[in-house]
């Protein structure tokens, strides 16, 4: 076990590692990337312009430049931002996270209770026009785009029938801590959750589905129930518990690469300044320590779900061999 | 004299009449937080680097210089007063020596009375943080290109002598410079305490002798400037006292969520345009609450003279020929909101005579583009057919623009296409040469009301520095000719200003016959004010006064 | 797999016994065929499919207009009207312009006109044709790069495998949204320059590009999974051991028992392909103009979103009827060849 842990996590500073490296040569890759003129300010001398490249490090070979740049992000934590002259890159995505996660952490409860509830109704009504009609509408919300799902919700709750008592209360786009006003930034919250939750809960609900369906067939639920135990109890007592193997792993995959940013869309189109929508402007701004400090903070969070997920599956199921 | 609607100019008229009239009721307006919004923090906050109007307009009221530009409505914003100095010097040896006698008993906010020492320091620092204009302003003090060569050690050792016993500055200047004073007044040449440190100070804020002092800055969250307690008003021109007692300025609402903010009276004002969907709704449910002004600004599309298509003149008078300004006004947001324009001065500029070849009747008004001439141009240039791809930013307006020239190319025989870049690239991509940008789509706002601040500055031979992104002269124009013209005007200035205007009128009608541009529009600026703000004051130079108003 | 069909008329001597058998192929095909949800899907698909080729006739002759042209300042006539495509405001200071809203009329700006006054229904049937070419091109190339990194990775196993997966670990764990922005924006202002490949800027070969290379490790793995699994197998280990060249075993043993796995991801990645695309292009860093795709327009709408909601739901729909019907083929598809087939999906 020790040194399955051990293996994963020199993988994982491998991984992070030849990410940082693609980011830091796409960066250079880019024309208009020379931060120099953009920091120098528009109508800059020649004279200035190569002064800010000597104070900023530009002038140097790339290797140099990337080794300074990753030791200011993770031994003396103090990397600053190409664009804002002076902030703090770290502490800037420290404050993002917790907009990230409480879109997603909220998202990932209601997936989580709506797909079980989907699946285990569809799996014990099976062939029935009740699961029917529930796969379809899991399929329908797999096949909408979330960010355009979150634009036709804006439209309703904002705009069309924001004066009727139905969505009067909805607040204006943008976020309110949670220490703040705690009843503000749940109903600023509830639509993005549903919105982001869509998508899961068709996709989990049916995969879920499938797995008691196939979980059904097996040798151990047939002796269950020669047994003479009813079907409700052999569903959610037996067959459930081998299902949510692979709920969990999906799940801990899913919630990882959200959790590092993922979300960006929902963020985008309903205003909400997490990790993800930080990280899109940083690209747009080709901000590189901004882009460097998110992209790892993601990657960290996929890489390390990666690793929990399989060492879980490993202890969990027995079957399954390590590749 | 600048446009400006008659709501405005009947508010600022009564705001200016209530204030001279009757100077002990303003004490009933002091007081209240006034709470700004804009999308994104404005960068560093040291006035001696940034170069952002969304931080010059607060920096007015926090910071002085030697000079300044007057805090009056319209236009008369564009006159510069004394501020740190007692009077305006009259230029000696034949404009190359200033004298200012500085003004004593003016305290920073940290308490310390300001001396020659800071002024000193002050012009130094310019250079030791490598000040964006340190090289295009600031050259023409003597010493300053041993400072630019090695900023570290700058002295200004005859540039800036400070006299601590007759308490004046004396600036040498290697030549006489008509603009030498708007350089003084803009914040690049704020006066700060001589031990601030030389390098940038970011956001950490740096005390000033104005009436209001920056007291934290996140840029992130928010910029926050309170009272400066050691303010005494000395000249109502160029630094009143200000009504609000604090000014919070938050960052990261998006422009939606801005509008509806200052709707619901979350909020007073936004740096940010309205996005075009909201501006029927603010325009007739919120009118009371819009001010509209004309900028002395102009969007235009440069086009590279030195790569085909466009170094051919015929091709680009073509161009000119053949966009309809009132599309492109449109997709602006509007008749009310842009003003079709021809020539590269703006309105009310200095030197500005209406001069419009590119219509159906040439003269000085535009009023339709001329498709045919167009197309017949572009057979005779023998460019027909050519590939040209146009570079815009990514933002709505910029790429809607953008969308409709690359209609108008092809419909007068090129073969267009349109390349969206970030704002954030675009400005310095399309500057540099080896990008060979063919045309692009770009905006220019004044500096400072001199007409060589449009005609030098985007169209002189000394602004085109080849493979830099640093190139303001995007058309890469350089005419030896036109060149002499604005070196003559430019000396010119020094000793008749009058005189030197009128020669600029004629630079502006010879550069524009040369077509080296296609200006498309001068824009309007929208404020929308929350329904608690009284006493709009629009400054010509930096737009609203955030402290002349006050909340009721 | 289902068992042998059972001929009923027993009687036909001859002719019946001359009757082959089914091969699995056709077995599965038949019980594509028998799929009503799934033929229905196909059917809504092909559909879809039709009306986007046809785009080029509908704007031509049914719509009149060029769906590319900026119209600014064009009329057209509604209910006999002439009325201005781009309506200025004239309430209050007369900010702002309003386009034309839906006629509902096939023939004239069905669905309204967008903000440069071009028809909203004909660019829907264009960006189609881009959205559809996209899709479908960049799942091609991904199932091709996917199954040989796959193929080899698992064949020939050692530093190869470990080299070819470590490679695909750090292109999957670069979040996808992320590695697709990345590349665009700088491909997007360069173009991409290696050896016999040379793709300009602006064209829709760069979102083919990224969007079939970023999805490569989500195929690849369960490729490599099969390969390492039939490696083991005894027809395998028999040609290696009879001294088969590795290449023919490959494409003539092992490649044909992976086609399942492929065919069965293909409706899958056009799905998953056409959401990211459109994604992309709303990001405004996919398909670029003067080319749209469902996925551009979308963005058009989005300035437009509470004036003139059209632009952004008819495209969004169409997104979502594409892609229903692709996974309920997917579904078919996999249910006929292989019901046991574990795929994450995503």
């Amino acid at each position: 076990m020790l040194s399955l842990l051990i293996r994963r996590l020199v993988q994982m500073v491998f991984v992070m590692l030849g990410i940082s490296i693609l980011v830091f040569l796409i960066f250079f890759a880019t024309p208009g990337a020379d931060p120099a003129s953009r920091i120098a300010g528009r109508n800059a001398s020649p004279e200035v312009v190569a002064a800010v490249r000597a104070s900023f490090g530009l002038d140097k070979p790339l290797p140099v430049q990337y080794a300074l740049m990753m030791e200011r992000l993770f031994i003396t934590r103090d990397l600053t931002s190409f664009v804002n002259r002076g902030q703090e890159v770290i502490p800037e995505v420290m404050e993002a996270a917790p907009i990230t996660l409480s879109l997603v952490g909220g998202a990932a409860v209601f997936w989580i209770v709506g797909s079980i509830a989907i699946g285990i109704v569809a799996a014990a009504t099976k062939g029935s026009l009740l699961d029917r009609i529930l796969m379809v509408l899991g399929l329908i919300g797999i096949s909408m785009p979330v960010y355009w799902l979150g634009e036709m919700v804006n439209l309703i709750t904002q705009n069309r029938l924001h004066d009727t008592w139905l969505f009067a209360w909805v607040p204006p786009l943008g976020y309110t801590p949670l220490t703040e006003d705690p009843w503000t930034w749940f109903k600023t919250l509830l639509f993005p959750w549903l919105t982001l939750a869509t998508l899961y809960i068709g996709l989990y609900g049916r995969v879920l589905r499938a797995n008691l369906v196939e979980a059904s067939h097996e040798d151990y639920i047939r002796t269950a129930r020669s047994k003479g135990l009813s079907e409700s109890r052999i569903l959610l007592r037996h067959a459930l518990r081998t299902s949510l193997i692979a709920f969990v792993t999906l799940f801990g995959l899913d919630f990882g690469a959200l959790v590092g940013g993922s979300a960006l869309l929902t963020e985008v189109v309903f205003a909400l300044q997490g990790v993800g929508k930080l990280t899109y402007d940083a690209l747009q701004n080709l901000d590189l320590p901004v882009i460097m400090a998110t992209v790892m903070y993601a990657s960290f969070f996929v890489v390390l779900a990666n690793a929990l997920v399989d060492i879980a599956y490993a202890t969990l199921d027995p079957r399954v061999r390590l590749a | 004299m600048t446009r400006t609607t008659w709501l405005m100019g009947a508010v600022a008229a009564a705001g200016l009449m209530a204030a001279s009239l009757q100077p002990a009721a303003a004490q009933d307006h002091r007081g209240g937080i006034m709470r700004l919004l804009s999308q994104s923090a404005g960068g560093s906050l040291d006035p001696k680097i940034n170069y952002t109007l969304q931080y010059w307009t607060m920096y007015q009221y926090v910071y002085d210089g030697l000079v300044t530009f007057k805090h009056a409505a319209g236009s008369e914003g564009f006159t510069i007063v004394p501020d740190l100095a007692e009077e305006m010097p009259t230029p000696q040896d034949g404009g190359k020596t200033y004298v200012f006698k500085i003004r004593k008993g003016i305290k920073f906010a940290d308490g310390r009375e300001l001396t020659v020492k800071d002024v000193v320091a002050s012009f130094q620092r310019i250079f030791k943080v490598s000040t964006p204009t340190a090289g295009s302003f600031y050259n023409g003090i003597v010493g300053a290109d041993a400072c630019l060569k090695t900023p570290a050690t700058c002295t200004l050792d005859g540039g800036v002598v400070a006299d601590e016993a007759a308490n004046t500055v004396t600036i040498h200047l290697v030549a006489p410079d008509a603009e030498f004073f708007d350089k003084l007044a803009v914040p690049h040449g704020v006066i700060l305490p001589a031990d601030t440190p030389a390098k940038d100070m970011g956001s950490t804020p740096i005390v000033g002798t104005g009436a209001y002092m920056f007291a934290a800055y996140d840029p992130n969250k928010q910029l926050k400037a309170v009272r400066n307690p050691y303010f005494k008003e000395w000249s109502k021109d160029a630094q009143p006292d200000g009504y609000p007692d604090e000014v919070h300025y938050d960052f990261g609402l998006t422009q939606e969520a801005q509008i509806t903010a200052i709707e619901n009276g979350q909020a007073d004002w936004t740096l940010d345009q309205p996005p075009p969907d909201r501006l029927a709704e603010i325009g007739s449910k919120y009118k009371s609450q819009v001010h509209i002004n004309t900028l002395t600004a102009m969007w235009y599309a440069p086009m590279n003279v030195n790569i085909p298509p466009f170094n051919n003149i015929k091709a680009r008078q073509a161009v000119n020929f053949a966009i309809d300004r009132n599309a492109t006004v449109k997709l602006f947001g509007g008749k009310v909101l842009a003003q079709p324009a021809c020539q590269v001065l703006p309105p009310g500029f200095p030197g500005y005579e209406p001069y419009c070849p590119y219509t159906k009747n040439p003269g000085t008004k535009w009023t339709a583009p001329d498709l045919a001439k167009a197309r017949e141009l572009v057979k005779e240039s023998g460019t027909a057919g050519q590939k040209v791809t146009i570079i815009v930013q990514d933002l709505t307006v910029d790429r809607s623009i953008g969308t409709y020239l690359q209609s108008v190319l092809k419909a007068i025989g090129y073969d267009a296409s349109v390349k969206a870049l970030s704002q954030n690239i675009q400005f310095t991509y399309i500057q540099n040469t080896n990008n060979k940008v063919q045309i692009s789509v770009s905006q220019w706002y004044q500096d400072y009301p001199a007409a060589s601040d449009f005609l030098n500055v985007l169209l002189g031979c000394g602004t085109f520095h080849p493979g830099s992104d640093n190139s303001p002269n995007i058309a890469g124009f350089c005419d030896k000719d036109i060149q002499a013209k604005m070196d003559a005007a430019l000396a010119l200035g020094v000793t008749d200003p009058a005189a030197a205007n009128k020669q600029w009128a004629v630079i502006d009608k010879l550069t524009t016959d040369q077509s080296p541009v296609a200006v498309l529009f001068t824009p309007k600026y929208i404020d929308f004010l929350s329904k608690r703000v009284k006493n709009y004051v629009f400054n010509a130079q930096y737009y609203w006064q955030h402290t002349a108003s006050w909340i009721q | 797999m289902t068992d042998l069909p059972v001929t009923t008329e027993v009687g036909q001597g001859a002719a019946a016994q001359e009757r082959p058998a089914l091969g699995p192929w056709a077995r599965a095909l038949r019980k594509l065929v028998a799929d009503r949800a799934a033929m229905g899907a196909l059917g809504l698909f092909v559909l879809i499919v039709l009306a986007c080729l046809a785009a080029p006739l509908y704007a031509t002759y049914v719509a009149n207009t060029d769906p590319f042209t900026s119209n600014i300042d064009g009329t057209t006539m509604v209910d006999g009207q002439s009325v201005a495509l781009i309506e200025p405001s004239t309430e209050g200071l007369g900010l702002g312009s309003v386009p034309l809203g839906p006629t509902w009329d096939i023939r004239n700006y069905f669905l309204g006109a967008d903000a440069q006054g071009r028809d909203v229904a004909s660019r829907l049937l264009y960006g189609g044709r881009n959205s559809l070419l996209i899709a479908g091109t960049s799942t091609i190339l991904c199932l091709v790069l996917a199954a040989l990194t796959g193929l080899i990775a698992g064949f020939f196993g050692g530093m190869i495998d470990i080299v070819i997966s470590r490679l695909l670990d750090v292109l999957w764990a670069f979040p996808i949204y992320l590695l697709a922005i990345s590349l665009s924006i700088v491909l997007i202002t360069k173009g991409f320059d290696i050896g016999p490949i040379s793709i300009t800027s602006g064209s829709l070969e760069l979102p083919i590009f990224i969007i079939g290379i970023v999805y490569v490790p989500y195929v690849a793995r369960p490729i490599r999974g099969q390969v390492l699994a039939l490696k083991e197998s005894e027809f395998v280990l028999a040609a290696i051991g009879l001294g088969v060249p590795s290449y023919r075993i490959l494409f003539r043993d092992i490649l044909p028992n992976v086609m399942t796995t492929l065919i069965v991801f293909v409706p899958l990645m056009v799905a998953i392909n056409m959401l990211t695309e459109s994604a992309l292009s709303f990001l405004s860093i996919g398909v670029q103009p003067p080319d749209a795709s469902w996925g551009t327009i979308i963005q058009d709408g989005q300035d437009l979103i509470y004036t003139r909601p059209m632009v952004a739901i008819a495209p969004g729909i169409a997104i979502v009827l594409s892609v229903l019907a692709l996974n309920i083929l997917g579904d078919g598809v996999r249910d006929a060849l292989d019901p046991r087939a574990k795929l994450r999906f995503r």
